[in-house]
C-alpha cells in the first residue's frame, strides 16, 4: 500500500555516482486518478526549503527506467500507473546532509476529455512534504 | 453464475474508490465491497486499474478471472481514452487514435468486457470532440466487430442531449448502421442543483437535461453512469432526480446496467466511498425494484 500524499515518506536519500554524492532523491505516487502516458507529464520544479531546482537538474524514474523531461515527451506508450511509485532524482553535488526538510514538487499534464484550458490547471497544486534525511 | 434478468441492473464503477485505490484498499477489497452491496456490474478503468496497463501480465488476467468468479461480477465497462492532446503542441493524428483505440479492444476482450467507454479528446468548453473523430472512429469498425466490443462516448455534463455532439453521434451510428457505436449517458447530465464549479471562469452557463428527454435517445445507449453527488441518511441522491430517470428507463424497457459512479466532495479522499456507493446501491435497489 502506498501513503496517501503525493510524495512518500520512503525512497527520500542521496544519490551516488562513481563513489560520489551527486544529488537527492524521492518517490511520489500519481494523485491523477487515471495515472498519466509519460509524455502527458508537463516539466516538474521541485524546492527543498527555499532553495529551487529548474526542470533541467531533475530526472525521473518510471518502471526501472529514468528519463529526461525531454524524453519523456517523447514517450507517449509508457504508462505511470497508480500503483507505480515514480523517483523524482534532482542534481545537487554533495546532496543533502542529515535533517528534516521541507519538500515542494510541482507539475502539470494534459486531459485531452477535458476543455484544452485545463491543460495547465491540471495538478497544478504544489505538492508539499516534510521528510527526514537519515 | 446467476442469469442476467433483462431491465436496469446494478452496478458500481470502480472509479467511485479513487481515494482508496493503493491507498486503504487493493482491487480485491473494492470487489468483495461491491459483491456485498450485492451489485453485478462492474467497470474498471483500463489506465487506473490494470496493473502494468497496456500490457497487464499473464498472471494478473488469470487473477482476474479468479477474482470475477469469487466475487460473481460480470464485467460491464471498461474505460478508456483516445488522449489526442498526448503530445505537447500538437493533436494525435487518425492512424495514432485507431492504434490507441485497437490497443485497447484487445485488452477489454481479454478481460471480458463488450462495453467500452471511450472518451474522446474535446476541443471546448461544451466537450465538442476532436475534429477526425469520425475517423477514426470508422476506421475502428471493423476491429471492434473483431474484438466484439461497443464504444462508447460518455455524454458527460456540460453536455446535454440536445446538443449538436449527441445529435452527430446519433446520425453516424444511423449512417453506418453500426452496433459498435453507441452511448454512455452520464446520469450528472440530469443535475438539477448547481455545484461550486459550475461558476468558476470559462464555464458555460449551468444547464442540464430532464430525464423525460432521455426516451428518444435510449436505443443508442448500452450502459450508464449512474453518476452521484451525495447521499442522505434517508438513502435519496440530493443533486440529480433519480426517481424520474428510473421511471424512463422502465418506461422505456431499457435493458443494462446502472453504474455508480461517486463524483461527491469527498471524491479522492479515503474512507468515504465506501458508505457512500452502498448507499446509492440502496437507493438503486429500491428503485428499479429489485
Amino acid at each position: 500500500m502506498l501513503e496517501r500524499d503525493c510524495i512518500q515518506s520512503r525512497g527520500f536519500q542521496n544519490t551516488e555516482k562513481d563513489g560520489q554524492i551527486v544529488g537527492f532523491q524521492f518517490t511520489i505516487r500519481s494523485l491523477y486518478y487515471r495515472g498519466l502516458w509519460l509524455s502527458q507529464l508537463r516539466p516538474a520544479t521541485v524546492w527543498v526549503n527555499t532553495e529551487e531546482f529548474g526542470p533541467e537538474t531533475i530526472t525521473w524514474t518510471i518502471k526501472r527506467q529514468t528519463y529526461t523531461h525531454e524524453e519523456m515527451a517523447k514517450c507517449g506508450d509508457i504508462h505511470w500507473g497508480l500503483l507505480d511509485l515514480a523517483t523524482i532524482n534532482v542534481e545537487k553535488p554533495g546532496g543533502l546532509g542529515p535533517g528534516l526538510y521541507e519538500i515542494r514538487l510541482s507539475y502539470t499534464y494534459s486531459a485531452s476529455y477535458l476543455p484544452p484550458r485545463i491543460d495547465t490547471l491540471l495538478g497544478n497544486q504544489t505538492h508539499v512534504r516534510k521528510l527526514v534525511m537519515v | 453464475m446467476r442469469i442476467d434478468k433483462p431491465g436496469a441492473k446494478r452496478g458500481v464503477s470502480v472509479f467511485s474508490y479513487a481515494g482508496d485505490y493503493g491507498v486503504t484498499m487493493q482491487l480485491e477489497d473494492i470487489l468483495a465491497d461491491i459483491h456485498n452491496m450485492g451489485a453485478r456490474g462492474l467497470e474498471i478503468l483500463a489506465n487506473s486499474h490494470i496493473p502494468d496497463y497496456p500490457h497487464p501480465s499473464e498472471a494478473w488476467v488469470e487473477r482476474w478471472f479468479e477474482l470475477l468468479n469469487k466475487f460473481d461480477l460480470v464485467p460491464v465497462e471498461y474505460g478508456h481514452w483516445v488522449d489526442s492532446r498526448l503530445y505537447a503542441g500538437r493533436e494525435l493524428t487518425t492512424e495514432e487514435s485507431l492504434a490507441m483505440l485497437v490497443r485497447d479492444f484487445k485488452i477489454a476482450h481479454m478481460l471480458g468486457f463488450r462495453i467500452l467507454r471511450t472518451k474522446l479528446g474535446v476541443i471546448d468548453e461544451t466537450l465538442t470532440p476532436v475534429q477526425n473523430w469520425k475517423e477514426f472512429i470508422q476506421a475502428a469498425l471493423p476491429y471492434a466487430e473483431k474484438y466484439d466490443v461497443v464504444m462508447c462516448p460518455e455524454i458527460h455534463e456540460p453536455t446535454t442531449l440536445d446538443s449538436a455532439m449527441v445529435q452527430e453521434y446519433i446520425e453516424f451510428i444511423e449512417q453506418t448502421g453500426t452496433k459498435h457505436f453507441g452511448l454512455n449517458i452520464d446520469f450528472g447530465i440530469f443535475r438539477e442543483k448547481k455545484l461550486p464549479k459550475d461558476d468558476e471562469k470559462g464555464r458555460p452557463p449551468f444547464r442540464h437535461s430532464r430525464p423525460e428527454e432521455l426516451g428518444l435517445y435510449l436505443p443508442y445507449v448500452y450502459c450508464c453512469h449512474a453518476k452521484f453527488i451525495e447521499m442522505s441518511d434517508d438513502l435519496e441522491e440530493l443533486y440529480i432526480p433519480y426517481e424520474r430517470i428510473v421511471s424512463v428507463l422502465e418506461e422505456h424497457n431499457w435493458d443494462g446496467y446502472l453504474l455508480s459512479e461517486y463524483e461527491g466532495f469527498h471524491r479522492g479522499e479515503p474512507g468515504y466511498a465506501s458508505d457512500q456507493v452502498r448507499r446509492h446501491q440502496a437507493m438503486l435497489k429500491r428503485l428499479i425494484g429489485e
